[in-house]
Order: structure tokens, then sequence, then C-alpha cells
């Protein structure tokens, strides 16, 4: 399983080979094909747009309307302007679950980046046998259903029942006997992180591993000729190489993440007191718990908006990218 | 010396460590699933469970309409896969292998289209399916999760067709055949991994879609495993024991696509850029 | 012809007069035994509502007097709002249902149920009042009480014994004294309650005379800060305070009847089935088993509970109004509504037919507190108040958690407010 790298992983070789490779055939045969690519591309857009894009604007839509259990019901349209908006902006709790929520995914994928990104290279260096055990143990973690894994997760840390703390009092620290995960702020992130950062490491650290193995040889051989240690071939050959990986994967991880409603929604509600709520756990509690569609919407569209600032920075990377990169 | 022998053990210590931490949680939902109640909720947690029973598989398996959502699932869940699969791998090839007007507007969309918030856009969707009159039908489910994997499958298709080295193809052109051809016969096989990886992914995301068959598919015959999957947990008590059999069956079809292709996976993407 | 199978079948004599209800209200469906021929009605009912028995003779004698067909659906807890809704306001919806009594102001509000206060006249003039009172609003009949049930105490003969408590406690403060000794032998748990259960503490609260909202001019607003609150509140943290569950979280989890089952445990306040689901757990629990009414002041006076309970609505939208008003008329008569008491051990919706409940145990415990018992404020306003996370528990929690009830209320009176604010 790998993520679409800017550059992909076999890339270097090959780029080094075209340098040298003389005047390319292809644009001799572009211009016959120049509806190609568009043609090509049509059923995707298509669909996108169908499935994806009209849900959006009627979501937009919504968000500018008083949308409730009676409208829903009645099939009424009461149009209200932006006071969906005034109210979720001028509201002190939008601002704060936002704050958090920047937190709360940064912390995230630093940490299911730089543990998975060690999983991955631990993996490059076992042996064969060590190395499909953990393959397989990773790959058990990340193909539990999120159901199931959040009420496992409930239950390990369990204040009466939970085997969390039953290991904790055996291991001597008997104060943690009846320790309550849920009860406050951090011990409750505590949780939903130990929980997210489990389930999302397999995917880094397999994806890191098969990107390691594209690596050519040589390129440590040359290291090593030029007299690099072990620290040194890793920050010259082998972290440059990764570096596109790595880019795309932080990428997916920040969606991730940021979206991750079921399992910060299982563990505690978003509670306790609603300090635990992210943002699209406040847009389901606001929208859909509280059948305040319209507002729910508005809370959807802002969350989208959010997002794309939080990513701005690598679509601008992709989309400034020469097209000679290609 | 010293150093080597602890250079040698420390990478399978933690290795070790590591195993145990991603497979104690899922041998939790196994276990408990054999465990018999008073097991369950214990005060000294039953690490192996020596007194099993099927009582709780028995009462997943036994809930109304068990088979239809079984064949529903499947039938959504590999219709989504596959179009999604087949609309990725045109796309891709364009965006991976040729030169237009808009290509980077395309894969920004694409990326765009991957942060859809889809729990909360459900009302939206609703909505719109309802007034189509397509309520409780698998149609419209289908191709909602084929969109929700789309994006995700374009991108990762597209690193991999980027990855499959050029002269392969122009080599397999300059012998006769045509691009098509060309593609079909040369990039397709080295595509192998990266088509595994994203249908995992996308079985994965389909096969746990909760939100959106809640309120779609209202009739039990149109409903699928996520919603069967719920209902051992009420407003009333969460009956652990089921909820962790129905958790283990649901998660094995899964499990044994991961396992199966992923060995495949891995040693495919290498096989692939060795042979670059 | 309608008058002949009625008396066929002899259903209630009293039916008979139903010949004349083709009111005509709901467009070209047709009334009369043959106009119902080839329709189906369908019913959504909660998962653990309609036994088997009472299902299987009501699906009968419908299918039998009407010619139509009855289709019931079991319909799952998690994420019923949101189905419930969005059902509502399609062409299709399912032509009647069961909705909570806590829930059915909210509901009435949408326009999304149908008036039935022509039924109301018909079958409805021996309803026990109260359990009808949810099911107004504004005058109008908007449900039919179905039945309701309100929680004992469910504890463990052997433990008590050991104690040295030979007979349930009548009062509370026997109660205590019981809990007190159970405690001293430190053998188990003297009562398992969780810091979230929350209709346990709304019985509390019905005994105390406290109100939770309170009308500000034309507005409902929290009254939680009324000292009588608090009152009711000490009472649970006084019966919590034997107990090691955690403070956070409900009866749900874990589910309060699997820890019972283990044997370890005094008491909990449950519903009388709630008992099934132990005995499942550990079928040795069984005959340990005993129930009785939750004590209150006096012996003649027990405490105060939340009435849960069912209606069942017939949906605005729904094309056949009239049949759906004969499955009412069957499935709320005296045979089956009498059926549905003794089969599932609930509070049936009128006082002729609490005889049902003799022999079963549990039901018996339940009924004397039933003429105490009361609901949440039955306002439409209030659905709001209970959707998760709910400012009553977090109150609840905090209280538990030390702080004091003027500081727990108002941590959490924004949020209560708010919900009451909601916009309709």
């Amino acid at each position: 399983m790998t993520v679409q790298t800017e550059r992909p992983p076999a890339r270097p070789t090959e780029d080094t080979q075209r340098a040298d490779g003389g005047p390319h055939p292809r644009g001799a045969r572009r211009r016959p094909a120049a509806l190609a690519p568009y043609l090509l591309l049509l059923p995707a857009v298509v669909a996108t747009l169908l499935l994806l894009g009209w849900p959006l604007v009627k979501n937009g839509m919504l968000s500018f309307q008083n949308l409730n259990m009676r409208q829903l019901i009645q099939h009424l349209t009461e149009w209200n302007g932006v006071d969906n908006y005034t109210e979720v902006l001028g509201s002190s709790d939008f601002w704060r679950v936002t704050g958090r929520s920047l937190l709360f995914t940064a912390t995230n994928v630093v940490l299911i980046m730089v543990l998975g990104t060690l999983t991955g290279l631990l993996l490059a260096r076992l042996g064969r046998r060590m190395r499909v055990t953990l393959l397989i143990a990773l790959v058990l973690a990340w193909a539990m259903p999120v159901i199931a894994a959040t009420t496992v997760y409930q239950w390990l840390f369990a204040q009466r029942y939970g085997v969390v703390n039953w290991l904790l009092d055996r291991a001597g620290f008997h104060s943690m006997a009846d320790y309550n995960w849920t009860g406050d702020q951090l011990s409750t992130f505590f949780v939903i992180t130990v929980l997210i950062v489990w389930q999302s490491i397999p995917f880094v650290a397999i994806n890191l591993y098969a990107a390691t193995t594209t690596i050519p040889k040589e390129l440590y051989e040359a290291a090593a000729l030029d007299g690099a240690g072990a620290w040194q071939g890793f920050t010259s050959v082998t972290l440059p190489f990764l570096r596109p990986f790595l880019y795309a994967t932080t990428f997916l991880e920040v969606i991730w993440v940021f979206k991750a409603f079921a399992q910060v929604f299982a563990i505690n509600q978003g509670g306790p007191d609603r300090l635990t709520e992210i943002l699209p756990v406040y847009a389901y509690i606001e929208g859909i718990g509280n059948q305040h569609f319209g507002m729910g919407s508005a809370i959807a569209l802002l969350t989208i908006v959010i997002l794309l600032a939080m990513t701005s920075l690598h679509l601008r990377i992709v989309l400034k990218q020469g097209e000679d990169e290609l | 010396m010293n150093r080597s022998l602890l250079g040698r053990i420390w990478p399978n210590a933690t290795a070790v460590v590591l195993v145990v931490l991603c497979v104690f949680p899922v041998y939790w939902m196994f276990a408990t699933a054999f465990k018999p109640t008073p097991d369950i909720v214990a005060e000294d947690p039953v690490f192996f469970p020596t007194d099993i029973t099927f009582e709780h598989f028995e009462t997943a398996v036994n809930a109304e309409n068990f088979l239809t959502l079984v064949g529903n699932s499947l039938t959504v869940t590999v219709l989504a896969v596959l179009f999604s699969l087949v609309l990725a791998l045109a796309g891709s090839f364009a965006l991976a292998r040729m030169r237009f007007k808009g290509r980077r507007g395309f894969v920004v969309g694409f990326m765009i289209a991957q942060m859809a918030p889809w729990e909360v856009m459900v009302i939206a969707i609703y909505m719109i399916v309802r007034d189509a009159d397509m309520l409780n039908s698998l149609v419209p489910l289908t191709l909602f999760y084929m969109v929700m994997v789309l994006p995700f499958t374009m991108l990762t298709l597209r690193g991999f067709v980027a990855a499959v080295p050029r002269e392969l193809e122009e080599s397999a052109m300059v012998d006769g055949c045509t691009r098509p051809q060309a593609f079909v016969r040369v990039i397709l096989p080295l595509l192998a991994p990266g088509l595994m990886s994203t249908s995992l992914f996308g079985f994965i995301t389909a096969w746990n879609e909760f939100p959106l068959v809640l309120v779609l598919n209202k009739q039990a015959e149109a409903q699928t495993l996520p919603l069967w999957l719920s209902q051992f947990q009420s407003q009333f008590g969460d009956d652990w024991g089921a909820t962790m059999a129905a958790s283990s069956l649901f998660a094995i079809p899964v499990l044994v696509l991961f396992v199966f292709l992923q060995r495949k996976a891995v040693s495919g993407l290498t096989d692939g850029a060795v042979k670059g | 012809m309608k008058r002949k199978l009625i008396a066929a079948i002899g259903v209630v004599g009293m039916l008979a007069g139903v010949a004349a209800c083709g009111s005509g209200d709901d467009g070209d469906a047709k009334t009369g035994a043959d106009g119902f021929k080839g329709q189906t009605l369908t019913v959504w009912a909660m998962d653990g509502s309609t036994p088997d028995g009472w299902t299987k003779d009501v699906t009968a004698a419908f299918e039998k007097k009407t010619g139509a067909k009855l289709k019931f659906e079991v319909q799952q807890w998690n994420g019923i709002q949101q189905k419930l809704t969005t059902a509502l306001s399609e062409a299709n919806p399912p032509d009647v249902f069961e909705i909570g009594n806590t829930h059915t102001p909210a509901y009435a509000e949408t326009g999304g149920l149908a008036d039935l206060t022509d039924l109301k006249k018909e079958i409805g003039a021996d309803w026990t009042e109260s359990l009808n009172e949810s099911s107004v609003v504004d005058g109008r009949q908007y449900a039919a009480p179905w039945y309701f049930a309100n929680r004992v105490v469910i504890y463990n003969k052997s433990v008590f014994k050991e104690a040295g408590v030979t007979a349930p406690p009548k009062t509370r403060d026997e109660f205590f004294k019981a809990l007190d000794a159970i405690k001293a032998k430190g053998k188990a748990e003297p009562v398992y309650l969780p810091g979230q259960n929350w209709y346990f503490f709304d019985g509390l609260l019905i005994g105390k005379g406290a109100d939770l909202v309170k009308k500000d001019g034309d507005k409902w607003v929290s009254n939680l800060a009324d000292p009588k609150v608090g009152e009711a509140m000490a009472l649970y943290k006084k019966y919590a305070d034997y107990s090691k569950a955690p403070k956070d979280k409900d009866e749900a989890t874990p589910q309060q009847a699997d820890v019972f089952a283990k044997g370890k445990t005094g008491a909990f306040f449950g519903m009388g089935w709630e008992a099934a689901t132990a005995i499942k757990a550990n079928p040795a629990i069984e005959k340990e088993i005993g129930y009785f009414t939750i004590p209150g002041d006096t012996a003649d006076k027990p405490e105060g509970v939340f009435l849960g309970g069912s209606n069942l609505a017939v949906a605005e939208g729904s094309e056949k109004k009239e049949l759906a008003k004969e499955f009412l008329k069957i499935a709320l008569s005296d045979t089956f509504e009498g059926q549905l008491a003794k089969e599932g051990g609930v509070i049936p919706n009128k006082d002729a037919l609490q005889d049902q409940l003799a022999g079963n145990a549990a039901a018996e415990a339940a009924a004397p507190a039933a003429k105490v018992g009361g609901t949440t404020p039955l306002i439409p306003e209030w659905a709001a108040v209970e959707n998760a996370p709910s400012p009553i528990k977090a109150y609840m929690t905090a209280f538990l958690n030390g702080k004091s009830h003027a500081e727990a209320a108002a941590q959490v009176e924004g949020e209560f407010n708010k919900r009451l604010a909601q916009k309709q």
C-alpha cells in the first residue's frame, strides 16, 4: 500500500537516465491525441462533480437555511441568510474547537510520522522472519474495524475493568488502579491519541518500508566510497530519497487525523464537558445530533475551509511544480 | 563486539514490543468473542480464555437478515472498489503520462476532493437521494462509496504509473504496440501492487461506512453490515461479547484480503523497482 | 359485513362502532375490510419492545380483521433519531412507529405525527391520564400511550442474607442500613450505581418535587440551580458512594446487569427485564435475584421514579392512516395491551389491566412506584437537552467529583439554556 508521491520512488534513477537519453519521442505523438487526456479523465471528473460536487453545493445551500426537524419533515425551505455563519463564527466555542483541532492534528501527525517512519526503517533492518511477523502484526492492527477498535480501546482504558489500569496496578503504580482515563481533557486525548496513532502507524510504516526497498543499493555504495558513515548514509541517501514520499504521506495523515470523527466520538463523545470535541465532532453534535442541519452544513463548509488552509502549502507546491517535473 | 551484539538485539527486541502492541487489541477482540460474559467483565482480566463459548457468535449470526446484509455489503464494496479502480486507472494514466493544460489543476482538484467531510455532509446527500427517489437502493450507496475512495485511488495510482519507467512502454511501442496495447501489456502488470493497495484502502472505507447507509437505506433488505455491527450496542447497555464476536466476523474478510494482498503488494513493489 | 367480521373474531365489542370510520382525510385510501386488501402496514418497533407471542397474535388478529398485511420492522437504537426524522420526511414513512414519551412532544411539534384526537375519543377514554400526558400537545392527541416501565431495585438475595438482611427494605432508611451492613461485611459491593444513571436521578428529582426547567417570560430556562435539585443529587451521591462504579459513565458501559451477574454486587437500579441480561450472562444468578420497589421516606410512599415509556404514533405522511388506526385499535385493545403487559412485564396504558402483572415479581415491584412516577419535562424543547453530550449528566459527574451543587449547576447551565433555546 503506497501513497501518491509527487516524485515517486523509482524516479531519481529514471530522471538521470532520461537526461542522458536525448530527444524524447513522445512529443511527436501528442498532437493527434490532444483530447486523449481529457477523455481519460472525463469519467472520474464527471463522477466526482456529480457525486461530490453536487452534495457540496447542496450542503452550501443548506448552510444558508434554517433547517431543523420540522423543516426537513415538511420539506420547508426557510432561508435565513448568513445567520448560521454569524452564529457559528460568533461563538467562542467554535474558535476554541478550531484551535484544539489544529493542535490535536499537529500532535497526532507528528507522532504518527515519527513513529511510523522509525517503524518503517526498522522493518528494513530486520531479518526476513521477524520482518514478516511485524508486517502481519501491522496489517492486523490496520484492518481492525474502527467500531471494534474503538470499543476495545474504550474498554482497555476503562476505569474499573480495564486492562491498562490492571497492568499499571500490577506494575506497582497502585494509584492508577482506579484511574479514570476519560475524567479529564488531557487523559482523554491521551487515549484517543494512542488509538489513532496505533491505527495509523501501519500505513506509514509499511509504505515507508516499501519505499526504502526501492532505493538503489549503488547509492549507498557510492556514499560509502565517499567515506560516509551510517548516519551520513541515512541523511545523504535515505532521507532525500524518501522526502517526496514523506510529504505526500504527511498530507494524507493531516487530512485523516483532522477528520477523525469516529475515534474521538466513540471514546468519550467529545467529553468530559465537551473538552475533547474537535471540528468534525462539533459539526456532528451541533448539526446531526441536535438535528440542526443548516447549522451543521455551515460548520461542515467551514471545516473544509480550515482544512484547505492547513494543506494550502502542500497544494501550492503541487500547483507550482514545473511541467518538466513530469 | 558488544556493540554489534547489541546492534543485532535491539531491532528484534523493538520489533517484538511493536508486534505485541499492534496485536494485543486485535487479540483482545478475538479472545473476548469466545469468553463467557462473566469472564468479559472481570476484576482480573482473563487473558487466555479457558472456558470457550460460541454463544456470542450465535447471537451475532442469528441477527435478522444477516445473510442479506453480508450480500449487500459485498456487492456494494466490491463494485465501488472496481468502479473506482477503472475510473482512476484511466485518469491516473493521463495525469502521470500526458502533458496537457490544467493537469496540475486536476491533481489539486482530486487532493481537495480527498478532504470532503462525508460524515457531516450526510444530510445534503440524503436530501439529494431522497428527492431523486433512490432511497433503499444499493445504487446510490455504491456510487457514493466509489467517489469516497476515488481521489485516493487516483492519486496513488498516478504515483505507481509514474514509477513505471517510460522506456518500457516506449520499447513496446517500438515493437509495434499501440499505446493502449502497451498500457495493457506493459504498464498494467507492473501496477499490480498499486491496484492491490488502493483496492484494499477502498475496501476498508466502503466496508466500514455507517452514517450514510443509516439514513439512506432504512429497509432491512437494503442495509449493510456496519448497521448489524452497531446493533449490539444499545442505550440499555453494550453487549460486549456479541460486539466483539460480530467485529471479529466483520474483520475477517478485510484481514484475509489484507494478509493475502499485502504480501503481494510489498513484494510486487520491490520486484517492480528492481526490474525498473 | 365489517360488523360481522369483528363479531366473529370476538375482539372487544365496543370496536364495532368503528365501521363508520371512513372520514376520508387520507385521500384515496379505501376503508372497510375489503378496501385494505393487498395493502401492507409497516410498523417500526424498537429492539426489545415486542415480545414474540404478542407480535404473532397481533399480526394474526390484524390480518384477519383488515385483510391487509402487517410488517413489523425492529429498529436498533443506534442513530434512531436521524433515522426517524429522515424517515418522516419521505414519501413512504413507516405508517406506525414507536416513539419514546420524552421525545413525543418534540416530534409532535414537527408536523410529522398525525392527529389522533378522534382515535383518543374512540378508544382512549380509560387511558391512564398521567401516561397519556406526553402525547398531548396544545390539546391535540399526537400519539397513543403504549407501555411504560420504571426502575426497581434488583438485588442479590444471598448477598443481602449474608449481611443479615432477610426482608427487603421498606423505607429508605432501612435500605441504607442494609447497604451499610453489606459494606461492613466487606464481601460485596453494596450497590452498583455509575455516576450518570440519569433516569434514576430523574426519579429522585420527581421524589423531591424538583423541576428541571422553569418558565422565564415565554421561554423555558434551566432550573438546575434550584436547591431541591441539589437535594436530589445529594441523595444520589449517598447511593453512589456505596459503589465503585465510574462517575462519568452511565449504566450501559459496562452494562450494569453484567456486573451484577458476577454475584459480587448487592443491588442495582434497573428495569425488571435487565434481570434477564444478568441471567443470560450467568445462569446461576437466577435463583438469587429478587426485586423490590425503590423505597422512599415511608413504607407507603415509594421513591419517585422516571416513568419511561413508549407511545405509538402514526406518520402524517402515511397514505394508510385509516389502516394505521385499525392497527392501533387492535394493538391497544384490552386483549393485546393486557397480553403485552403480561408477556413483557411492562405497565399497561390503563389501570384496569394492572392485574395482568400478577405473578411477575419485577413488575409487581415496579407497580407501586408507578403511581408516584413522573417524566422529564413534557415540552418540545426538552428532547434537545438529552442529546449527547447531556448537560445533566455533566452536572451529575461534576457533583460526584466534589463540586458543590451551585458550582456544578453553574458549570452546565449555559449549555442547558442553549439547548432549550434552540430554534425549532
